[in-house]
């Protein structure tokens, strides 16, 4: 394709020609479907999460609807419910070591691939992204395995190394488009004005990478703080992340506590995201 | 990029070591172990006496029921790429197309809020709009459309229904990037040469998006064979998928042989789908170069 713009009034001009006007003519409703299309999907999206909203402020004992009107007392179970706060204050501990670590190696890793001249990166950067695409329900199994085979248990480290494997690809992927965008000359140019290359790295690079650090941390957070298939295998009875006792109650209940607890774990990804569009922006970290 | 590429690695590339113990230790050992294990007879820490064996890929392929197994996961994962692309493709040419930056935004924001609430969490909505007194049945009765609440949950259609809606973030994101990249003065240039926005669509650029269909349904096919929270819990312990089988073996039979052959079997499929993924999104980066 030829991208010179003096093309582009030619096209301006044609657009005026009869042929495309009898075109548009012939389909007057297409835009219209179109739309009404494109809200029917978008209704599909976002109506499961606004039920959830409903049943959770609902205060009848069972699933009902219409709702017969507005309580508080769901929620109210939830926060007075001793196994539910364990599980929410036990998946907030794992999120936060899982988005340290995570953030730590992915970062470093980012760096050495966009910086340290390694042979084979290609290949390096597909198996640190593979664990987004291979199940996380054989990540789980194959921990899990392991961890019966060296009789270690199943220690908090061991489903926060899980949840790493799984969040790292997410900041060395944020890091590496930051990494792969910014001007290296920059970085030459503090070096020739007589920086050494720690506090090149301190004073130039660092700053410029840290919207993609941090767009990649506060994703490792949400999918740690979400995360199932790996925490299924790994976690003990007794010590369970929030996802994992909401399925097992899930199992035998359907009242309108897990509707609360979807509402608070909802509430914090909203918080999250909006965070995260605050610092860096979402359109940076959805490229794929 | 840089055309540094050609010294030999610096100082910077030990950065890479930590994430390499990580991957060495927690991932390839692991998978090592389970493909290990999946030709033992048994535990080789706790069991003396232990033995190659076959006996667990002999067991899948002998017994009809597993086989039913792995195509019921195959189906499943089949209608539901089907779906989500039906359902992706037309948000997906919306969000790439849109003028607003704020429209583009908000649609973000659409599919993305979804992503963002817990799997558990949104198969519990699916859960209380599909059961027999859930929101679907309860609103079709009052308005007498039907006597009888519609079987919606514990079939295999209800688990397509909650899948779809968990994957098809996946098929958008990944049809955007590449209708994205479709220059749209093609589409003007067939409408205005005389087709229908309906034919330039068909010939122009429908065409030119099939890497993205393709990148976006191995994908999404991907996750929804290894699903496991939605078949289970939509499904009510009633259909059995593969990944299901693989956490029944080790929690109620604990048969860890067994389950690590299935999970090789699992990654197996995964494996040639992931490397699938990565050529069709070559063809999409490979067409651009050649533009």
């Amino acid at each position: 394709m030829s991208t010179s713009t003096s093309h582009s009034p030619s096209f301006a001009t044609a657009r005026q020609a009869t042929p495309a006007r009898t075109a548009a003519a012939a389909w007057p409703y297409c835009r219209y479907l179109y739309l009404a299309l494109n809200i029917a999907i978008l209704v599909f999206l976002l109506a499961p999460i606004a039920i959830v909203v409903v049943f959770a402020l609902n205060p009848t004992p069972f699933i009902q609807f219409p709702p017969v009107g507005v309580s508080l007392r769901w929620f109210e179970k939830f926060f007075a419910s001793r196994d539910f706060m364990h599980a929410l204050g036990f998946s907030l501990e794992v999120a936060v070591l899982t988005t340290l670590s995570a953030t730590l190696l992915g970062a470093s890793a980012a760096l050495a691939l966009a910086r340290g001249n390694l042979p084979g990166t290609r290949l390096i950067v597909a198996t640190m992204l593979s664990p987004l695409m291979l199940p996380a329900i054989l990540t789980g199994l194959a921990l899990f395995q392991t961890y019966v085979l060296l009789d270690v248990g199943r220690p908090t480290w061991g489903l926060v190394a899980g949840h790493t494997l799984v969040t790292l690809p997410y900041v060395a992927r944020t890091t590496l488009a930051v990494l792969h965008n910014f001007d290296t000359r920059l970085e030459e140019a503090a070096r020739n004005l007589g920086a050494s290359p720690l506090r090149t790295f301190f004073e130039v690079t660092l700053p410029l990478i840290k919207p993609g650090v941090l767009a990649g941390a506060i994703f490792a957070f949400i999918v740690s703080f979400d995360q199932f298939p790996v925490s299924l295998f790994l976690v003990s009875p007794g010590n369970e992340t929030l996802p994992v006792t909401l399925f097992n109650y899930l199992k035998f209940d359907l009242d309108g506590t897990i509707g609360a607890a979807s509402v608070v774990s909802i509430v914090l990804a909203f918080v999250v995201v909006i965070g995260l569009d605050r610092t860096v922006g979402l359109r940076s970290y959805v490229k794929l | 990029m840089s055309s540094t590429a050609t010294t030999r690695p610096n100082g910077l590339a030990l950065f890479i070591l930590p994430s390499a113990l990580l991957f060495a230790l927690f991932f390839f050992l692991p998978i090592g172990l389970m493909a290990l294990m999946s030709v033992l007879t048994g535990n080789p820490v706790v069991m003396p006496k232990v033995a190659f064996t076959n006996r667990h890929y002999a067991r899948m392929i002998g017994d009809p029921y597993y086989l039913e197994v792995i195509w019921t996961t195959i189906r499943i994962g089949l209608v539901t790429t089907l779906v989500a692309l039906l359902i992706g493709y037309p948000l997906a040419h919306w969000m790439a197309r849109i003028k607003s930056r704020t429209g583009h935004a908000l649609l973000l924001m659409a599919v993305l809020a979804p992503m963002l609430t817990g799997i558990v969490v949104r198969t519990f909505a699916w859960m209380t709009l599909l059961s027999d007194k859930g929101v679907v049945n309860q609103t079709l009765m009052s308005l007498g459309l039907i006597s009888q609440p519609l079987k919606l949950m514990y079939t295999e259609t209800g688990i397509v229904v909650g899948l779809v809606h968990i994957y098809v973030p996946f098929m958008v994101l990944t049809l955007t990037g590449v209708i994205g990249r479709i220059d749209e003065r093609l589409e003007q240039a067939a409408e205005n040469l005389g087709a229908s926005p309906l034919r330039a669509f068909l010939e122009v650029t429908l065409p030119l998006s099939l890497p993205g269909i393709l990148a976006g349904s191995l994908l999404v096919f991907a996750l929804a064979i290894s699903a496991y929270v939605t078949p289970i819990l939509l499904g009510g312990f009633q259909i059995m998928t593969l990944p299901i089988l693989i956490y029944q073996q080790i929690s109620a039979n604990f048969n860890v042989g067994f389950a690590a052959a299935l999970g090789i079997v699992l990654l197996m499929i995964s494996l040639l789908l992931v490397i699938a993924y990565n050529r069709a999104l070559g063809l999409v980066s490979g067409q651009r170069e050649l533009q």
